[in-house]
């Protein structure tokens, strides 16, 4: 999505003369700001817990879809910045005013020391770390149960206000910070060479620059950003009790991949979409009472599995994602060809991590694959 | 007092297990290049075909066993084919695909059978003494099948054509190629076997403990391990990966903590992967 750095910022004053992909994303962000005033306050708190998934989901996405650094393990960065100030907050009764900075430094080092062997290790071996670095994590936070709560979670965790609504505003404002940055990077020229990483690493050494420093900065990033909305989660959704299976464990690192791909990989916007749908598409799947025939259960019993297989079914069948193809499907329809034009000859952000990946599997295999 | 003899036994037996769990992994690794994160799936399915038939309908464990063995073998074969093969191109997508795969049948399990631990039956029953330790039969017996299949596997591999087919695939596609392979074909077979021989490990492994939906999770994981320590691709790296990850997890259980149980190899794993990720043995495959 290289167009999108050619509007001018006087553009953002007059919505009407905006791109109709962007008016609807405002049109979406409008809907998102007034949700809470149109409904309960249970949906209210589903709405909250969706807005952090597709924080996290931009997070994965900002490093994986955009440097195509595919990161199977991004909870790492989630629980090292919600731990951080929750476990400082409850045995050291720290503030969260000073937990969450500390926990953003802390989510950050870890994007780190992730970044650093990234440098070393590549496709699927690095897939192969960031897998399993969440799971060491996991099993010494169980160990050290006494200290971190193990997996019935840290209890006592202070809560900014029990109020829904607030709760609510408080995680649309991270929400909107997450975004505005990710926009911001990914539309300048750092996300530039992140692509052009994704695309062709050695085009980027080619040109002068140095991929090493783009790498790391990106997994930094993404890493304090999602440690930041990790360590806000602790203190709003999480109401007093932090436990592995809402930031740490192997599934959330599943679902904030899951996301992204549905929505669209390396589009940042895709990822919030993305989060948002996956959210609520399972918690729909929670409650449904319909009935499935043959296997005579409702739907609600085996809502993992069915939402696993309609993940499947996506994956499969629409593997670059909602957002990307409503607007290829909105272009064909309408016009604006101008923005047709794409600067990576036209693959899918998917297809060029694909293409880097598989890449990278010929050169582990001796590479005359063709 | 840490019975050294009861930790080697243990050491001895678990490896040798693991090691047929891990040599699936590499060879479709090793051949495919495809990380199959759904190897796991496999050994549950091996678990609980031998459950259900033993128990819901009466058969021998032999049959169990022979259903342990040819129930897996056809669900990879039929992932490949009807999953895989489509995105082969796409490693990443395979991964997330072989992921959400190992997921959903976990979750049929859950589902169709529950979370409760199933007792599978032992092969054979009763106890003999190794230098003041009891060692039940079973685990003897098992510890004997491990090895008589990773020899039979070694043999069809280094011996027959098609063995030989599926190693000139794995060093070379455009080789094989030129001299006739049906790479399609041996990819097949490699899903097969590995289905087959990760099925087996799943009922070995379940009458040692119990049948239960998550029972493949931590031997992928230390398949992990095992493999890139081997090298990827190597059956007889494999085979000795197995033997040290299998001594590290021992020890730390029987040593320090059962609760620590996979972290060693997991840090192994990370540590070789940054140090010295073409493995112990690089990235050939049998020789």
């Amino acid at each position: 999505m290289a167009g999108d750095t050619s509007e001018g910022a006087g553009h953002l004053l007059s919505p009407t003369a905006l791109p109709r992909r962007h008016q609807a994303g405002l049109l979406g962000l409008l809907a998102l700001a007034v949700a809470p005033l149109l409904v309960s306050d249970i949906d209210t708190l589903k709405l909250t817990s969706a807005l952090f998934l597709a924080v996290y989901a931009m997070s994965w996405d900002a490093v994986s879809g955009y440097t195509g650094q595919i990161s199977f393990g991004h909870a790492l960065f989630f629980a090292a910045g919600g731990y951080t100030t929750a476990i400082l907050n409850v045995h050291y009764g720290v503030s969260p005013v000073v937990g969450i900075p500390l926990g953003v430094l802390v989510a950050a080092l870890a994007g780190l020391a992730i970044g650093v062997p990234a440098l070393r290790v590549r496709g699927p071996y690095l897939s192969l770390i960031t897998l399993v670095a969440p799971l060491i994590v996991l099993q010494l936070f169980v160990y050290f149960s006494g200290f971190t709560g193990g997996e019935i979670g840290l209890l006592g965790v202070e809560q900014f206000t029990p109020d829904p609504t607030a709760n609510y505003y408080i995680a649309f404002g991270v929400f909107l910070f997450a975004l505005a940055v990710f926009l911001a990077v990914t539309r300048s020229d750092a996300g530039s060479v992140f692509t052009a990483i994704r695309e062709d690493e050695d085009a980027v050494v080619a040109a002068g620059l140095n991929p090493a420093k783009f790498k790391i900065f990106a997994f930094v990033l993404s890493a304090a950003v999602g440690g930041f909305a990790g360590a806000v989660f602790a203190h709003t959704v999480a109401a007093g009790a932090l436990t592995p299976s809402q930031i740490l464990a192997l599934t959330v690192s599943i679902e904030v991949i899951i996301a992204p791909i549905l929505g669209g990989m390396g589009t940042i916007t895709g990822a919030a979409v993305g989060g948002l749908f996956f959210w609520l598409l399972r918690d729909q799947l929670r409650q449904m009472e319909t009935v499935i025939p043959l296997l005579d259960v409702a739907v609600k019993q085996v809502d993992l599995l069915v939402f696993l297989l309609i993940t499947l079914g996506f994956l499969f069948f629409l593997p670059e994602g909602i957002v990307p193809r409503l607007l290829r499907e909105a272009r064909r329809l309408g016009s604006q060809p101008s923005e047709a034009t794409t600067t990576d000859g036209g693959r899918s952000p998917l297809e060029a991590s694909l293409d880097g990946f598989r890449d990278q599997f010929e050169r582990l295999r001796g590479g005359d694959r063709k | 007092m840490v019975n050294l003899v009861n930790i080697a036994v243990n050491w001895l037996l678990l490896s040798a297990l693991y090691a047929l769990v891990a040599i699936g992994f590499t060879l479709i690794f090793g051949v495919g290049g495809v990380l199959n994160l759904a190897h796991g799936a496999n050994i549950t399915i091996g678990a609980y075909t031998a459950y259900l038939l033993t128990t819901s309908l009466g058969a021998s464990v032999w049959v169990g066993a022979l259903g342990a063995l040819v129930v897996p073998g056809l669900f990879s074969l039929a992932l490949y084919q009807g999953l895989v093969s489509k995105v082969e191109e796409h490693p990443i997508t395979v991964m997330i695909l072989t992921l959400v795969t190992a997921l959903v049948v976990e979750q049929v399990f859950v589902v169709g059978v529950g979370t409760t631990p199933r007792t599978v039956s032992s092969l054979l029953r009763g106890s003999v003494t190794i230098a003041g330790t009891s060692v039940r039969t079973n685990r003897l017996l098992v510890f004997v099948l491990s090895w008589v299949l990773i020899g039979a596997l070694f043999a069809y591999i280094t011996r027959t054509r098609q063995g030989k087919a599926i190693l000139a695939t794995s060093m070379s596609e455009k080789g094989a190629a030129i001299v006739g392979i049906d790479d399609g074909r041996i990819f097949t077979l490699t899903w097969l076997i590995a289905g087959m021989l990760a099925g087996i490990a799943g009922l070995f492994l379940a009458s040692f403990t119990s049948a239960q939906p998550f029972i493949g999770r931590s031997p992928l994981l230390l398949s992990f391990s095992i493999v890139v320590l081997g090298g990827i691709g190597s059956i007889r790296g494999s085979v000795i990966g197995a033997y040290l990850v299998g001594l590290l997890d021992v020890v730390t259980v029987s040593m320090i903590s059962t609760r620590l149980s996979g972290l060693l190899p997991l840090v192994v794993l990370v540590v070789v992967l940054i140090v010295r990720p073409e493995g112990l043995f690089g990235r050939e495959l049998v020789e």
